[in-house]
């Protein structure tokens, strides 16, 4: 019994043992280059750690794992696993596929190597189902339509990707798979409503059409830019060969991923020659207005100026002139309205800028003229439009900031008075000067006005001491007082001449009044010795002496005796003559 | 020598005659609203090498009603320059200054140095110098009434109106000194270009300091080939075109 059970065992060993295979066995060993193969790698146990072989020369895909257990008519189980690769060769040549290994129980068990050529490519390849699945899809486009190659920056261009399906084409479903990038460009996508098939020619063949994406694309910097493709997952019924049962073809379905291709566009930038300095971008065709909503203002109103740009370009891609108002003028900011609608062709529509300006103090104040420059592409020049320049009166602003102070401090309902200045009228009164007049400041006539004054105040000492010297001089000042008056009676003399009693009175008295200031002597004194005396004790000569003492000798018998007008004269002449002498010898 | 001179008076009087006709007529023009052929004539006499404060403040109307903010702010200053206390041109200024787009905010002198300006600035210096003279001969009449009055009160009251004479009278020279001092410093200029953009550098390509419009007075502080130098009333500088600004000396 005992042996038995240690010959089952042995046999059952034995039998395990001697079951385990390990098989690689490619389907052909001679391939054409656009052929594939397929490699199986067969166990009859479960093995672990497989390690495929390296497959030089071809590109593998796969291992496909398979298990399968059967069990025979007489009852004995079999196992296969099975590691499929599919292979593709990359060259021609002759490769060999090395070995493979698994492990079963501890025990390692490996592949023989195995040889395959490499030929050239075999005109129909040998698997019909992959060929006819190449073929699908064949008639199926995806195109992206440009409308311009070569735009200027911020000229639109417009893109439509569409899908174009052969008439021997049955397309079951889309997916898109890549979404198209517009980097470097402002985007705007249109919505297509209802995409209807069309029926369109598409390089010489009628194709179905229908319109997948359409956009309008606005460079925004030069150069060559990529306009990135759109790619579609198709699921494309696809012939298998077979017929049914009532012979019509079995159609299977595939995938294929078709693409537009990205596009290359070539932005040209804007010129350089004749840009004005204050573009500010924009692009196309535009007209530009500035309006006020009024131009006289009163009692605080307030003013709206309204800058619009309609037209058609780049409308939203640039910003509207700013209005230049005097500080005086209180400008918020603007409320800004885009109507602007888009179609394939571009932007169209209008943009305003909507001011509040409100003033501040009455006067006339101007609002600049705006200028707005665009660049049509169409004839490739720059324009300008200038709106006219604004004048904006403000007739009277209401003071109601200092009017409210007044009623709440004081409490009376009091007018108060408008202090603010009117605007003054020509002066109607002027006094012209010469342009090239001299300063009077630092001219000499300025000087000489600045320092006569001060020069003349010791002049004016010097006058009031020499006269006080004189006053204060008494016999000096007797005379000059009797030298004045014996002039006053010879003049008086000679008027009365002719006249014999006063001629004689005053030719009397001026002589006295001669010998007064002369001899420093009184009336009392005048004797006739005395005078001799004191006329010859001053040297004076005895001739002049007699004649003196004649002249006042015949001065008395005038008055008693009758006398000529010629005798007058000659008295008179003597007297001057003597007085002279007198004069000269004293 | 005589005839000459009887000459070149006639000759004075009539161009002066001449003048104050044109200052006239431009006074019609203006009050019919020909405010352009109003500042021909007041030009036509400045062109005549005639000049006073009302024929630039007339001129400067007509401006201010043409709506041509530089010359009416031009000549707005030029009269206040030969007039400094002339309140019709101060007022109108101010019209004329709000129609300007710039609000350059004057750094405000403050103190003893504000006072100084104010009391000096009032008039020109020619006027305190009539001053001065005015109260030297005052001053001889004073001490002439000191030295001949009788009384000692009198005397006193003299002696003292004397004193306050002479000091009246430096202070009026003082002052004309530092106005003309003053104003031979400043080269006030105003702008005439519409916009100007002031360099920080005397170059063309210098880059833009900021920007200053029509009207906006200035002061020229350095000339250099093309450019001038110029400083805000906020202390700002920069450099200018010179051909964008008009100075007012």
């Amino acid at each position: 019994m005992k042996k038995y059970i240690v010959l089952l065992v042995l046999f059952c060993l034995q039998g395990i043992s001697a079951q385990v295979t390990f098989t690689a066995t490619p389907s052909r060993t001679k391939v054409g280059v656009n052929e594939r193969l397929r490699v199986e790698f067969k166990m009859s146990a479960d093995g672990d750690n497989f390690v495929p072989p390296s497959f030089r020369g071809f590109k593998a895909a796969g291992p496909s794992q398979t298990i399968s257990n059967s069990w025979g008519t007489n009852r004995k189980r079999t196992f296969t696993k099975t590691y499929t690769y599919v292979l593709t060769p990359t060259i021609k040549g002759v490769f060999t596929v090395g070995q493979a290994s698994i492990e079963v129980e501890g025990k390692t068990y490996k592949t023989t190597p195995f040889k395959i050529t490499v030929g050239r490519a075999v005109a129909k390849p040998n698997d019909p189902a992959a060929a006819l699945a190449q073929n699908a899809g064949k008639d199926i486009h995806v195109v992206a339509e440009v409308s311009k190659s070569n735009p200027y920056i911020n000229e639109p261009i417009s893109v439509v990707y569409k899908l174009y399906v052969g008439q021997n084409e049955s397309l079951r479903g889309t997916r898109q798979v890549d979404v198209p990038q517009f980097s470097d460009f402002w985007n705007q996508d249109i919505k297509i409503p209802n995409s209807t098939v069309r029926q369109v020619t598409y390089k010489g063949e009628s194709y179905r059409a229908i319109e997948l994406k359409k956009v309008v694309l606005y460079p925004q910097k030069s150069g060559k830019l990529e306009i990135g493709p759109l790619s579609l997952e198709l699921t494309i019924d696809v012939p298998t060969g077979r017929r049914d049962y009532f012979g019509r073809p079995v159609m299977g379905q595939t995938t294929k991923v078709k693409t537009s291709g990205s596009r290359i566009i070539n932005v040209k930038p804007l010129p350089e020659n004749g840009k004005p300095e204050d573009f500010s971008g924009a692009v196309g065709d535009f007209s530009f207005q500035a309006k006020p909503s009024k131009t006289t203002l009163s009692n605080g109103e307030s003013l709206q100026l309204t800058v619009k740009v309609s037209g058609k370009g780049n409308l939203k891609l640039f910003n509207l002139p700013k209005p230049v108002v005097p500080s005086a003028l209180e400008m918020y900011d603007p409320e800004h309205n885009e109507d602007v609608a888009t179609p394939l062709s571009g932007m169209k529509g209008s943009i305003t800028d909507v001011y509040a300006i409100i003033p501040q103090n009455k006067g006339k104040y101007p609002i600049k003229p705006m200028s707005f420059t665009y660049f049509n592409p169409k004839t490739g020049n720059y324009n300008t439009i200038t709106s006219e320049e604004i004048m904006v009166d403000v007739l009277d602003v209401p003071d109601n900031a200092s009017a409210n102070a007044d009623t709440t401090t004081s409490g009376t309902q009091k007018q108060a008075v408008k202090t603010t200045e009117q605007f003054r009228f020509v002066s109607l009164k002027t006094n012209l000067r010469s342009v090239n007049r001299k300063d009077f400041f630092g001219s000499t006539l300025f000087y000489i006005l600045l320092l006569v004054p001060f020069l003349l105040i010791p002049v004016i000492m010097l006058l009031k001491k020499q006269k006080q010297a004189r006053d204060n001089d008494v016999a000096g000042n007797k005379i000059r007082k009797n030298n004045k008056l014996a002039k006053k009676y010879l003049s008086e003399a000679k008027k009365h001449l002719g006249d014999k009693e006063p001629f004689y009175v005053a030719l009397e008295k001026a002589l006295h009044n001669f010998l007064k200031a002369k001899l420093s002597i009184e009336t009392s004194e005048m004797e006739k010795e005395n005078i001799q005396e004191l006329l010859s004790a001053r040297n004076a000569t005895p001739e002049t002496i007699t004649d003196f003492i004649k002249i006042m000798d015949s001065c008395e018998f005038a008055r008693y005796a009758p006398s000529s007008g010629e005798a007058m004269q000659q008295d008179y002449d003597n007297a001057v003559s003597i007085i002279t002498a007198l004069e000269k010898q004293i | 020598m005589k005839k000459l001179l009887y000459i070149l008076t006639v000759v004075l009087c009539f161009t002066q005659g001449w003048a104050q006709s044109a200052f006239e007529e431009g006074n019609t023009l203006y009050t019919d609203g020909k405010y352009s052929e109003a500042a021909k004539k007041y030009e036509s006499v400045l062109e005549n090498k005639q000049e006073s404060a009302e024929v630039y403040f007339n001129l400067a109307n007509a401006y201010y009603k043409m709506n041509r903010v530089a010359p009416a702010i031009y000549n707005y200053e030029k009269a206040l320059l030969l007039k400094p206390n002339y309140k019709d041109a101060t007022i109108n200024l101010g019209y004329a200054q709000k129609m300007a787009i710039d609000d350059i905010q004057a750094v405000p002198e403050v103190g003893f140095s504000k006072m100084v300006y104010n009391f000096t600035g009032a008039y020109h210096y020619d006027a305190w110098a009539w001053g001065a003279v005015v109260g030297a001969i005052l001053f001889l009449l004073l001490f002439v009434g000191y030295y001949f009055a009788g009384t000692t009160t009198l005397k006193r009251v003299f002696f003292v109106g004397m004193f306050m004479t002479l000091l009246g009278i430096i202070v009026a020279i003082l002052s004309a000194v530092f106005v003309k001092s003053e104003g031979a410093k400043e080269r006030p200029a105003i702008v005439y270009e519409e916009v100007v953009s002031v360099k920080s550098e005397p170059r063309d390509t210098a880059p833009d300091a900021f920007i200053l419009h029509e009207g906006s007075k200035v002061y020229v502080t350095e000339t250099l080939g093309n450019y001038k130098k110029i400083e805000l009333a906020d202390e700002t500088e920069g450099w200018i075109e010179k051909d964008a600004i008009k100075e007012l000396k």
